[in-house]
């Protein structure tokens, strides 16, 4: 398993080159001028524009604006924005609330998936099970700026239980809603995922022979049946956390957070694409080791994988 | 009659036997026709010019006579919402279509030619599944579209369709790609191989029957997701814009307003719901429908 | 030796012996109609006893056996009569909670494919650990060591090294042998053994079928061997059901069975099994197919692949004949069977 890990490491580095050469490429390379309404809506200033292009050599070969660039991202060195904020102090004041805003997401999606699925894939066919399919078919459906905005109308504009935007500390409590609003596609997923391996392994021989062994029927479902359909529920979990990223931008940018999602969705708007360079990068790495990770955690999980 | 074909024909009727029988099928497909009929004659369903303002009436909220009320512009809603299907409906299939085309070709020469064009495909794949769709829809449309300073219609919608396939393709290129390793190591295609049939004629005639089932209900859904998409990328502003009329739009225009008049923003989004739902519900049912483990 | 009652000995006492199926109805309700898969079985075994049973896929046997293990999956299975009585209790009247404690300590079961019936993300000394765990509440640690001991039995080279390993990583054979411990780990008094050796090679099968008739004979178990290949019975068996289309079609103590049989289709049987002494001969093969459960034939569910075909075959279903203590048919012209003459 050693040995795999490391090759799997390996493997990582060409694919997290190839990424962030195509990013910083697209961002500075493609347009012909790549100072064209970046700024915002002036002109951006020309002390800026020379200094960008000194930090990342935008006048020197392809090839070594690259090296600049992997060195400037490696050293921590992200430059400033055309507003003089210093890129990197953005990034750190707003990764510890993206990262609160995501776990909880995730704890969301494992706790309530899996539980949602496990019952209603206990009960197939049943009241519970239709209840629940037919929520996971709607969470599925709506796209996740409509869930946002649909609670944070009813929660916040109607009933007022909660504030329609979060405040700049985003303290957990105020993270609920939104962090739900965020989990909303993977969770409808999981608790899929989680209602078809229920269902399948539910006939198989193990179960029956669990059931042959004189175990109580609590003991078959929560050890020898639970046990073999979470696997692939934590596998999509662990895969799915890149996609998380995406969620949060729109999340983010409906409630108000200032995280790396709101950050992203501001920049956007104010059109500064210095902040998207570092971040794409740091989320493609997040995805590559996540996804590592959790073909790795596949092997605990299910002994019958073998790493070749 | 080549005996994958036989098998493909009795697998579809065995699907079908099964969805008629399906509720859910049938909803789904009549809303299908119904947002269909939408985009293709949206002066069916409403008189009104969907482009005419009266600033005026800015943001009054439903009546009798605007059964969805007026925009921050003065537009009527409803008529702006019927038209909204054309542009969500054509954005969606041909984006998929795309997605189809490029996703399907790198998925059968990675399986089909295997080795080193293999692993660069899924290698070059992973690379696109790295970036979260958003922020790589970002980064193209950032790049890409501020060159055109005036474009059209077509121009706008086109930069979005492009956009969703070039970042769609990798999942795509997976299916096919196990369906065709799956299949050329069913014993029919090894005989078609050993008889010396070509390349080209063991992928039409063999191989892309058996992959049709498994793209077929990923495109259905696709077309939804697709439809999700291009709201989302037009609500953060990158996607599509006036003078193009979509409900993604509808509801970017609207979001500051959700405190005093929602009624601008939730009708397009109900309307935009429906639809991707529509086909994601269509592409499920056929998908339990040809999943036997399930039945 | 027990009696094998006849189907026309219906309700009532029973005979007494440790494990009974009596008038046993089993049926699945499918889309395209109703299966009678057990149309009105009765057997028993009694302690140290050895009753095979056995017939083609689809004859019921192991519909039979999953119903007096309580492991039916119903829907959409449905039990529609009979009785199963273990030690003289009905066990298909018994509530759930007493049902479950009798499976493992009183009735165990091995399956026919090891490789599945062990679950794959648990160790091997961990799944016959938990009958300790559970029935007997022992400790972990306890258990574990029982569970090397059972491993020792069962005759798995270096148990204390294996008894972390995963099912996978055994051979079929070993695998069985796992199945084996972990059923004979709390003693029940009987045993079903569902096809245990139809998965394993021919050499691992005789081992395997060697390390049962020891364990029975050590521990003085009720054996139901349920198998479609006569040759693995002959040596371990004392009586032979045969079933065919849901019914029994034949009772008999092996060796008469072996010498003449009274049903057409057990004679067919013996006649398919390759013999030495008949080398270079054709070898006899039963013509047409098994019968269609949801589309039984009527008469006798034999008859469309029968040699002594008559009218009365199509139109009648002949009853479970008592030809002497111990023996009985369900052919009406079981005399012209044994006599040999066919039509």
């Amino acid at each position: 398993m050693g040995r795999y890990a490391i090759r799997r490491l390996l493997q990582l580095i060409p694919v997290l080159l190839g990424t962030t050469f195509l990013i910083n490429f697209m961002v500075w390379q493609l347009p012909g001028d790549p100072f064209a309404a970046r700024c915002g809506q002036r002109a951006c200033p020309d002390s800026y524009i020379s200094a960008m292009r000194e930090q990342f050599a935008l006048d020197q070969p392809i090839l070594v604006q690259y090296w600049h660039f992997l060195k400037n991202l490696l050293s921590g060195d992200l430059g400033v924005n055309f507003n003089q904020v210093s890129v990197a102090t953005q990034l750190a004041d707003a990764w510890p609330i993206t990262i609160r805003l995501a776990l909880m997401a995730v704890a969301f999606e494992a706790i309530v998936g899996i539980a949602a699925g496990v019952l209603s894939g206990l009960k197939r066919g049943g009241f519970l099970d239709n209840v629940i399919t037919i929520s996971t078919l709607l969470m599925l459906s709506l796209p996740v700026f409509v869930t946002g905005f649909i609670l944070q109308w009813l929660l916040g504009v109607q009933l007022q239980w909660i504030n329609p935007t979060v405040s700049p500390e985003a303290p957990l409590s105020e993270l609920v809603i939104p962090a739900f609003v965020l989990a909303s596609l993977n969770l409808a997923f999981t608790a899929r995922l989680t209602r078809t391996s229920i269902v399948e392994n539910r006939r198989s021989d193990y179960v029956r022979t669990a059931i042959a062994k004189g175990m109580t029927n609590k003991r078959v479902v929560a050890v020898h049946l639970l046990r073999n359909s979470l696997i692939p529920a934590l596998t999509f979990l662990g895969t799915e956390v890149g996609s998380l990223m995406s969620g949060a931008i729109v999340t983010e940018g409906i409630f108000n957070i200032h995280g790396i999602g709101g950050l992203l969705f501001s920049a956007i708007n104010n059109q500064d694409f210095t902040i998207v360079v570092p971040v794409t990068s740091l989320l493609v790495l997040i995805y590559l080791v996540t996804n590592l990770l959790v073909d790795l955690l596949y092997g605990v999980l299910d002994p019958r994988i073998r790493y070749e | 009659m080549s005996e994958a074909n036989e098998k493909t024909r009795s697998l579809w009727h065995d699907t079908w036997d099964i969805l008629k029988r399906r509720k859910i099928f049938w909803i789904s497909l009549v809303l299908l026709v119904l947002f269909l009929v939408m985009a293709a004659f949206p002066t069916l369903f409403t008189h009104k010019d969907p482009e005419f303002a009266e600033l005026a009436r800015s943001m009054e909220p439903p009546s009798k006579d605007a059964w969805f009320g007026f925009d921050l512009q003065g537009r009527d809603v409803y008529a702006r919402t019927i038209y909204g299907a054309r542009t969500s409906i054509i954005v969606g299939t041909l984006a998929t279509l795309g997605t189809v085309l490029l996703g399907g070709v790198a998925g059968v020469i990675a399986a089909y030619r295997g080795r080193w064009i293999d692993s660069l495909l899924s290698r070059v794949g992973e690379m696109f599944l790295g970036v979260p769709y958003v922020l790589g829809a970002i980064i193209i449309l950032g790049t890409v579209a501020p060159v055109q300073s005036n474009p059209t219609k077509t121009m706008i919608m086109g930069v979005v369709i492009i956009v969703l396939a070039v970042l769609g393709w990798p999942v795509l290129m997976r299916i096919a790609r196990s369906a065709v390793i799956q299949a050329k190591h069913q014993d029919y295609v090894q005989a078609a191989r050993a008889l010396g049939a070509g390349p080209f004629r063991i992928i039409f005639k063999h191989l892309l029957p058996n992959s049709l089932a498994p793209i077929l209900v990923y495109s259905t859904i696709t077309i939804g997701s697709y439809i999700g998409a291009e709201a989302t990328l037009s609500l953060l502003g990158i996607g599509l814009r006036s003078p193009v009329i979509s409900w993604g739009i509808a509801i970017a225009d609207h979001t500051r307003y959700i405190r005093t008049g929602a009624h601008a923003m939730l009708f397009p989004a109900a309307f935009l719901s429906l639809c991707v739902l529509t086909f994601v519900m269509l592409g499920e049912a056929v998908r339990d429908a040809l999943d036997p483990k399930l039945r | 030796m027990i009696e094998v009652l006849p189907e026309s000995a219906g309700s009532g006492t029973g005979s007494g012996a440790l494990l009974e199926v009596e008038n046993l109805h089993v049926e699945f309700h499918t889309r395209t109609g109703v299966a009678k898969a057990v149309n009105g079985v009765t057997y028993s075994v009694d302690a140290g006893e050895t009753l095979a049973v056995l017939g083609e896929s689809g004859s019921g046997k192991s519909v039979t056996a999953q119903t007096i293990m309580g492991i039916l999956d119903i829907p959409p299975g449905k039990i529609a009569g009979g009785a199963i009585r273990f030690r003289g209790v009905d066990l298909l009247k018994l509530p759930e909670d007493e049902r479950r404690k009798i499976r493992g300590e009183g009735i165990a079961m091995i399956f026919q494919d090891a490789l599945s019936a062990l679950n794959p993300v648990f160790p091997v000394g961990w799944q016959i650990a938990e009958m300790f765990r559970i029935h007997r509440g022992m400790s972990r640690a306890d258990a574990k060591k029982k569970a090397i001991e059972l491993m020792d039995r069962v005759r798995i080279p270096a148990a204390k090294d294996r008894v972390n390993d995963f099912p996978h990583q055994f051979s079929g054979g070993m695998r069985q042998r796992i199945m084996i411990a972990m059923s004979i780990a709390l003693d029940p008094e009987v045993l079903i053994a569902d096809e245990p050796t139809t998965a394993l090679d021919v050499t691992v099968q005789a081992q395997i079928m060697e390390l049962l008739a020891e364990l029975q004979r050590d521990s003085n178990m009720g054996l139901i061997l349920i198998t479609h290949d006569l040759g693995v019975v002959a040596d371990v068996a004392d009586k032979i059901a045969v079933m065919y289309g849901g019914r029994i079609v034949e009772n008999a103590p092996v060796h008469e069975l072996y010498r003449n049989p009274t049903h057409p289709y057990t004679k067919g049987l013996l006649e398919s099994i390759p013999r030495v002494d008949l080398k270079g001969q054709e070898l006899y093969a039963i013509k047409g197919m098994p019968p269609n459960l949801l589309q039984m034939p009527t008469g006798c569910a034999f008859h469309p692949r029968c040699p002594y075909k008559q009218e009365k075959c199509v139109s009648e279903v002949p009853p479970l004949h008592t030809i002497s203590g111990t023996r009985s048919s369900a052919c009406h012209f079981w005399r012209e069977v044994l006599d040999g003459d066919a039509q």
